[in-house]
């Protein structure tokens, strides 16, 4: 056991030494700012209603004008300005005393026709088609109440709009996950270097002379690499929770990232094994770990949404169990990695 | 004079074969490296998961739904609105009766039957009189209730797409149309999109350049998608960037009539030579409308015709899109993924020279370190060319794409280059590789994101590759101003790495910093402290020191826009000081970092002697004859080195950025936040001339002034050098905040 320890010790120093730890943090920490300011800006393009007073001003003309105009009403941040004619609302529109023009015309068949002008090429032009989108939604809606007794199944009554920022459904499904995992691969990263290094400067043959098996040495080194990596992850949800963002079940979430570092590293130790050099083996190991986890988050119950349901506290019975299953496959894993490389010795 | 060409010739003609023999066995090395082993490895897995997630998403298993069942909702098992909550991913249905809000629950639907309902023993739609969601009061109960109601208006949407009383199911038909604001309104561009049947309502209005045709977005599946962009792109191989094409994808009346609205676009716009015709015919079958309530999850978002924002829409006004290019943009990130693998293994070759001498019996061959980098380089270049090349073959890009990612695989190239010369572990250079990876992916896409929104998009090349998917013309002046900068800045990242490419810094174990040092100090030519004050050598110094910090330039711009891009989120009070503050640290530190490592290393002669003990601060100091009375002196002569260091880079620096002015060109100072980032050549017009001067050359002073208070403390050593780095920063911080206070 000592000499585990002491093999993890030594990869820890070296990781001090270089600093490489700060780095791998303040990439993270980049990542985290980066992803945040995506979703800051696209939701304030996409969702009009988070970003404060964004008004549009709307021309509207034609016989249906009136409805239109009711419609408006119960679309916060739109009004309209009935024009007498199609003529009147589109040099409004060029005044730029409105910020789109929408002609309403009932056709013969009973059909309402709506033909929107909106702006072309400016910044706007995505904030003013989703507030004219969500203001001719609703004027469908009540158009569609009126006609509802001809309809051979009557839609479902709408319940109350309620304020909410889509920014909260992104921080647990996206952001959380993402600097929950973010360790793990840089962790198996980690291992498949230390040991294609190894071998590489030839201070593996060194290391096997000394009274240590190859199943301590393997060990070691995984004890080191998974054990940095739920002090990142328990570090982002602290900064998180300093942040206002309260995170649920962290101890699962935690034991749910260890289980999966667990995973990666023995694959990372296979991997390593196996491949002739550092430049295989970083290639084989990234190809198979964007295979894993790309095959498990598309999985129902994978491990990004079962992060996101502990976080957000939605967890239940099952996402306990996902927790342990994930556990026994990675500690089965390990174990199996372990055994073969022991047996095999790492290639030549 | 010809024989001279001709020697020139002869040499160039050797290097290449040089650089093409180091190639060749940089090919047969890296082909040995990844054997056959691991490349059946690699393949075996791929298949392996290709299988699984086509199982997967074959029995409906599978589905990228990171925000699965995030959301408990209580509702009663035989409620109508049971199957809408079962339907939505991100909500699991809790039965009624154990719910208990805010414990088990974040919301509960409350459903108030109208009376004498329900009788019969089932509940359905038309029974319900009104529905309350009740939520628990969190940000996730708001959330949860906002997801109900999205529930159940797809619920709806699904319900009355088998409806078969069209009128009375999507009561609202919506023509969109994009109109410029300066040029004319055609009443003739009447409404589009009449009931039933074929009715193309078609009109051009001449001379109205923005009006333009384009995609009918009420379609889904990719089909339309691409006939839509194959439309476009005929739009811009008609010579024209204004050509509109009319594409009409609607499923209902199929591919042909798409075909033929292009051909029509097509054809007037070769008529139209005295302006551009905006055809805008636009056709709607009868089913179109309940197709179009499946766009939004469709794969028909992007194509925004021939015009910038020339998309024709008609459906119900669920089907409206706004104007994003996503399709274009996940097309333009695939160019980005294999640039990944590829500095991977370029890293690990690089370094693999270095680890246990490996790289020495090539130093000493007649090979330049330079032939040898190209040799070592020119593999992975070409293979970037290849994979590129087979990426825009793939998604229907053109030569446009492969010149526009030419050079963000040079600058990934470049960057993993200098990571491999200064890293000094394979560790290190996984999170260098990782740190570039993350750095240039966020800085190609992120601005072109905002394709259609703004200019500034353009410093990124990817905005190009999306521009071309699009099929949008772009000017030649466009191609040059998105690339040059992205290409220069890899070159001198090749340059930055080469200055360490030699016996002393390769196969040591400096820290990074102190590599980064040397490979700083190697391009500058020694500046003396006795001598005269126009000395032939002394000049060169000089002129290598503004060089060298006029190359800066571009890294200190890539900076600063990161530096924007990230504060962005903050609110304006907070971001505007820190990024004032962070702008003028970022320039501080691209003037003087060159000086302190002159200083450091011996190129610039330092007489009180902090830190000349470096090992490689001799050979510098041995070709210069003055260093030896130079050292009787009593600190003066290092103080005018210091200063007129300072004043050479100072100024170099404002040259640099003078000849840079044309960010404002593309129009980097409408963002309020770039105003404040590049405040020196904003709102210069309406002043007089004596003021203008002024202000001209306020920023040259600035910078000479504070490089020189941060050249003096580099001379006296590294706290002395922080001391003043700090002063600088603070100085220039309070200028940059009477800039934007004026402006």
């Amino acid at each position: 056991m000592d000499s585990r320890l002491t093999i993890a010790g030594r990869e820890l120093a070296g990781l001090r030494a270089e600093k490489t730890i700060l780095l791998a943090i303040g990439i993270q920490l980049f990542i985290a700012m980066f992803s945040s300011f995506l979703v800051v800006g696209l939701v304030s393009m996409y969702d009009p209603g988070a970003l404060d007073g964004a008004e549009i001003e709307v021309a509207a003309a034609g016989d249906a004008v009136d409805d239109l105009e009711r419609a408006a009403g119960d679309v916060p941040g739109a009004s309209v300005t009935p024009y007498d004619d199609a003529g009147a609302a589109r040099s409004a529109f060029e005044r730029n005393a409105a910020d789109a023009v929408v002609v309403a015309t009932r056709t013969e068949d009973g059909r309402v026709s709506a033909a929107v002008t909106a702006p072309d090429s400016t910044v706007e032009t995505t904030v003013i088609v989703v507030q004219l989108r969500e203001m001719l939604r609703t004027y469908e809606l009540n158009e569609r109440d009126s006609r509802a007794s001809y309809l051979e199944e009557s839609p479902l009554p709408l319940p109350d709009r309620s304020d909410t920022s889509p920014y909260f459904t992104f921080t647990y499904t996206v952001l959380i996950p993402l600097l929950v995992f973010l360790p793990v691969f840089i962790s198996g990263s980690l291992v498949v270097d230390s040991i294609t290094e190894e071998r590489d400067q030839g201070t593996m043959e060194l290391l096997r002379v000394a009274p240590v098996t190859i199943a301590e040495i393997v060990d070691g080194k995984a004890a080191a690499a998974i054990g940095i990596a739920p002090a990142q992850a328990l570090l982002w949800l602290l900064l998180l929770e300093a942040n206002g963002t309260s995170v649920a079940n962290v101890g699962p979430i935690l034991a749910l990232m260890t289980a999966l570092t667990t995973l990666v590293v023995a694959v990372a130790v296979g991997v390593a094994a196996v491949a002739p050099d550092r430049r295989a083996a970083q290639l084989l190991y990234s190809v198979a770990v964007l295979v894993l986890f790309g095959g498990a988050t598309a999985m129902a119950g994978g491990p990004a949404n079962a992060v996101a349901r502990l976080a957000i506290d939605s967890a239940d019975a099952t996402t306990g169990v996902l927790v342990v299953t994930y556990a026994a496959i990675a500690a089965a894993a390990y174990l199996g990695v372990r055994r073969v490389v022991a047996v095999e010795g790492f290639a030549r | 004079m010809t024989d001279r060409l001709r020697r020139v010739g002869r040499r160039l003609a050797v290097g290449v074969r040089r650089v093409l023999r180091v190639a060749r066995w940089e090919t047969a090395r890296a082909s040995g490296g990844v054997d056959r082993r691991t490349l059946a490895a690699g393949i075996a897995l791929l298949l392996v998961a290709g299988g699984v997630v086509g199982v997967g998403v074959a029995t409906g298993v599978a589905g990228l739904d990171v925000d699965r069942d995030v959301y408990r909702v209580g509702v009663d098992a035989e409620s109508p609105y049971a199957e809408a909550i079962e339907e939505a991913p991100s909500l699991r249905p809790v039965p009624g009766g154990t719910a208990s809000l805010g414990d088990s629950t974040d919301a509960v639907v409350v459903t108030v039957v109208r009376p004498g309902a329900g009788d019969d023993g089932a509940i359905d739609a038309a029974d319900v009189d009104e529905v309350v969601v009740r939520a628990t009061d969190t940000r996730k109960g708001e959330a949860a209730a906002a997801s109900v109601r999205e529930a159940v208006e797809a619920r709806n949407e699904r319900v009355l797409r088998a409806e078969p009383n069209r009128t009375a199911a999507f009561p609202v038909t919506v023509t969109l149309r994009y109109v410029g604001r300066t040029t004319g309104f055609d009443d003739g561009a009447t409404l589009g999109g009449s009931d039933g049947g074929s009715t193309g309502d078609s009109d051009g209005d001449g001379g109205d350049e923005s009006a333009s045709g384009g995609t009918v977005t009420d379609a889904d599946g990719s089909g339309s998608g691409t006939d839509a962009e194959e439309t476009g792109s005929d739009g811009s191989s008609a010579t024209d960037s204004e050509a509109d094409t009319g594409s009409d994808g609607s499923p209902g009346d199929d591919t042909t009539a798409g075909r033929t609205d292009g051909t029509d676009g097509d054809g007037s716009t070769t008529g139209g030579t005295d302006g551009t015709d905006g055809d805008g015919s636009t056709t709607e079958g009868v089913d179109s409308t309940d197709d179009g309530a499946d766009a939004d999850d469709g794969f028909a978002v992007p194509s925004i015709g021939g015009g910038a924002f020339g998309a024709n829409t008609v459906g119900s006004p669920g089907s409206i899109t706004p104007p994003f290019p996503f399709t274009s943009l996940l097309l333009a990130f695939a160019f980005l993924v294999p640039m990944n693998f590829l500095i991977q293994a370029y890293g690990s070759s690089i370094l693999d020279e270095r680890t246990n001498r490996r790289g020495e019996p090539l130093l000493v061959t007649p090979l330049s370190p330079a032939e040898i980098v190209a040799g070592k380089t020119l593999p992975y270049a070409a293979a970037a060319a290849v994979v590129t090349s087979l990426i825009a073959l793939l998604v229907g890009g053109g030569a446009l794409s492969v010149i526009a990612v030419a050079p963000v695989a040079a600058t990934f190239l470049g960057a993993t280059f200098v990571g491999a010369m200064f890293a000094r572990s394979f560790k290190e250079l996984t999170f260098v590789t990782v740190g570039v990876s993350v750095l240039l992916t966020t800085y190609a896409f992120v601005p072109a994101i905002f394709t259609n929104v703004t200019p500034v998009a353009l410093v990124s090349p990817l905005t190009l590759v999306v521009f071309d998917l699009q099929g949008k013309a772009v000017s030649a002046g466009e191609v040059l101003f998105s690339t040059a900068p992205m290409a220069v800045g890899a070159a001198l990242l090749f340059g930055l790495g080469l200055g360490v490419y030699r016996e002393e810094d390769m196969f040591s174990q400096k820290p990074v910093t102190r590599k980064f040092l040397d490979a700083l100090a190697v391009r500058l030519a020694p500046v003396s402290a006795g001598g005269g004050l126009l000395d032939r050598d002394r000049l060169r110094g000089l002129g290598s020191v503004a060089f060298l910090t006029a190359c800066t330039i571009p890294f200190v711009f890539v900076a600063e826009l990161l530096a924007v891009a990230v504060l962005f989120a903050l609110p304006v009070t907070v971001s505007i000081p820190v990024l004032l503050v962070t702008i003028a640290f970022i320039e501080e530190v691209a003037k003087s970092v060159g000086l302190y490592a002159g200083f450091e290393r011996g190129v610039f002669e330092r007489t009180d002697g902090v830190g000349v003990g470096d090992a490689d601060a001799g050979d510098a100091d041995v070709g210069d004859g003055d260093a030896g009375d130079a050292g009787v002196g009593d600190g003066d002569g290092s103080l005018r080195v210091a200063l007129a260091v300072g004043i050479a880079s100072g100024t170099g620096f404002f040259l640099a950025e003078k000849a840079t002015a044309v960010v404002q060109a593309v129009g980097l100072t409408d963002l309020f936040l770039g105003r404040a980032a590049f405040a020196d050549v904003a709102g210069l017009s309406g002043l007089p001339p004596l003021a203008l001067a002024a202000l001209f050359f306020a920023p040259l002073v600035l910078h000479v002034t504070a490089t020189t208070v941060a050249s003096v403390g580099a001379s006296r050593g590294r706290t002395a050098y922080a001391v003043a780095l700090t002063l600088a920063t603070l100085g220039h911080a309070a200028y940059n905040v009477g800039v934007v206070s004026l402006g």
